[in-house]
């Protein structure tokens, strides 16, 4: 007995509004970008007529395929190197730091930035890594260099350092959250079976923190794939990904085209939840 | 071969190193950012700072038409006060849904979880699309306003969810036992139980409203919100004004991540006295 009838009729009606929102904002639009996609002739109308020409045409440019590939190439590297940094950090502190107060402070220090804007974050990375930046001379005036490297602003370096700093908090939380749920008792136990601590990580502690891991992976993933902020900013307009071929598109008033890229993005992206989902099970990881 | 205590030993210096290089990492542009705000007047956007003024903050305060800050700050504002307020209702009543277990909820529940999957550049886009279809200009105050909530809900439902998953269901068969009906049971057992959680709720809805920029950006017309006027002054011209105005609104996310964490805290206490 709660204060709600299982299977009620009001349970049903409490959900209807949330559930009507979510179908007009997100469901909805979704099914009309797919649908707009297919769309042929010129004029913006939902009488047009129905055509793959579209994909064809966005698939017979080398250059856009090109874009594709780089953008599966820079959630790859962003995913590899916040995943190992996040799980270093979360092991740390979940592991390594025993007093209490410094664990907080640690993981305030860690977590604070999140809350703040993206945004700024990314343009915060600006005066770093212009030609007259931070790093340039801090690097010069360590004589390691005479001139200063052009490659930081405005390059995918540059892009990429900016989203270390920005995505390395989605790779280690979920992992924060795993490692503290697992009882001590367990590694105790292998220990005193004599396991040295690799044979406890490798069999122990790492299995148990597995979909910690797969679900920072996927937001990594998720976040990188429709990252076009932090390209623009940062890369300037030098470099694009896919999100930002889909907003060149519609400020070009192609919307067919910003369509397909769009069809594609959700395309990569519904690919890796699914892929993510068979692993592991999100719902269970709330209860206790 | 070391010890294994020593090498376990080591293994935390290592990782620490690791965990200290990075908050170093994470926190110097920020830093940086704040502290090249500060510039002179003939201040420019690097290093070496010349001269320390408050100049780029007075720029801001008496700003142009052109570059006036104050009325985007204030709809952002705006938008995710609203946005909170919205989260903080449907999110309780979704949560409570499901808790009813209603036919359909396991379906419900990915509904939901699709709004924190779906980029919010598809969203925008797409919700553009459906804006020109039925002929509704966009603007902050609805379109966008949509949108928002579409991306903070299912962050404050999952927060409720999380809650309710720990909520102990005897301290309400104990109130409906004694005859409370099940509005007032929930009214006054349930709720201020579950309130740290609906605060927390309604801290994403505000701070992910306030930061939203891929949604904002299909959504919004032509009165811009905060990230939309700061990534226009980014396009035109880089000045250290632009500093002095992500500054400005780190130190307010700051300030209402403070008080929302006060207030949850106050109540922590009011509900559990020890």
């Amino acid at each position: 007995m709660s204060t709600i009838r299982i299977r009620s009729a009001a349970a049903f009606w409490l959900a209807v509004p949330a559930g009507t929102w979510m179908l007009a904002a997100v469901v909805v639009p979704t099914l009309l970008i797919l649908w707009v996609s297919f769309w042929g002739g010129r004029a913006f109308s939902a009488s047009s007529p129905l055509t793959f020409d579209n994909y064809i045409r966005f698939f017979s440019n080398a250059s856009y395929l090109r874009l594709v590939g780089s953008t599966f190439l820079q959630a790859a590297t962003l995913m590899a190197i916040c995943g190992t940094l996040g799980y270093c950090i979360a092991y740390f502190l979940v592991c390594k730091v025993t007093n209490g107060r410094w664990r907080t402070a640690l993981f305030l220090a860690f977590i604070i930035p999140f809350w703040t804007s993206t945004l700024i974050r990314a343009i915060a990375w600006v005066p770093f890594l212009g030609v007259n930046g931070v790093i340039n001379q801090a690097l010069m005036g360590m004589g390691l260099t005479s001139r200063p490297i052009e490659v930081f602003l405005y390059s995918m370096t540059g892009v990429t350092m900016a989203q270390v700093s920005l995505y390395t908090m989605l790779a280690a939380g979920p992992v924060v959250y795993m490692l503290a749920s697992i009882p001590p008792a367990l590694r105790e136990a292998a220990m005193t079976l004599k396991a040295p601590p690799v044979t406890v990580f490798r069999r122990i502690v790492f299995p148990l923190t597995l979909p910690g891991v797969v679900i920072g992976q996927v937001l990594v993933f998720l976040n990188v794939m429709a990252d076009f902020a932090t390209v623009a900013t940062i890369g300037g307009n030098k470099y694009a990904l896919l999100g930002n071929l889909v907003l060149n598109f519609y400020e070009g008033s192609q919307l067919r085209f910003a369509a397909v890229a769009a069809v594609l993005l959700m395309g990569c992206m519904l690919a890796g939840v699914v892929l993510a989902l068979r692993v592991v099970d999100i719902r269970k990881l709330g209860a206790r | 071969m070391l010890h294994w205590k020593t090498r376990s030993r080591l293994t935390g210096w290592v990782l620490g190193t690791v965990m200290g290089l990075f908050l170093l990492y994470q926190w110097l542009p920020m830093l940086v950012l704040g502290l090249l705000s500060f510039a002179g007047p003939t201040g420019g956007t690097t290093f070496p700072m010349n001269g320390v003024s408050l100049h780029w903050y007075r720029e801001l305060w008496d700003a142009s038409i052109m570059n006036d800050f104050k009325p985007p700050l204030l709809r952002s504002f705006m938008l995710a006060l609203a946005c909170s307020l919205t989260t903080v209702v449907l999110s309780v009543t979704a949560a409570q849904a499901v808790r009813g277990q209603f036919r359909g909820h396991n379906l419900f529940f990915y509904l939901l979880l699709l709004g924190i999957m779906a980029p919010g550049i598809l969203v925008g886009f797409g919700f553009a699309l459906m804006m020109r279809m039925l002929g509704i200009d966009p603007s902050w105050d609805t379109t966008a306003y949509i949108t928002h909530v579409s991306w903070t809900l299912p962050f404050g439902f999952l927060t409720m969810l999380a809650v309710f998953n720990r909520f102990d269901p005897r301290l309400e068969e104990a109130a409906l036992t004694l005859g409370a009906s099940r509005l007032t049971t929930f009214r006054r057992i349930t709720l201020p139980i579950v309130l740290p959680g609906v605060i927390g709720a309604g801290l994403f809805g505000f701070s992910l409203s306030y930061d939203e920029y891929p949604r904002s950006l299909f959504t919004t017309g032509a009165d811009l919100t905060l990230p939309l006027a700061v990534m226009a002054q980014l396009d035109r011209q880089l000045t250290p004004e632009l500093y002095a105005i992500g500054t400005t609104t780190t130190v307010f996310s700051f300030l209402a991540i403070g008080v929302f964490t006060f207030a949850f805290w106050a109540l922590r206490r009011r509900v559990q006295p020890r």
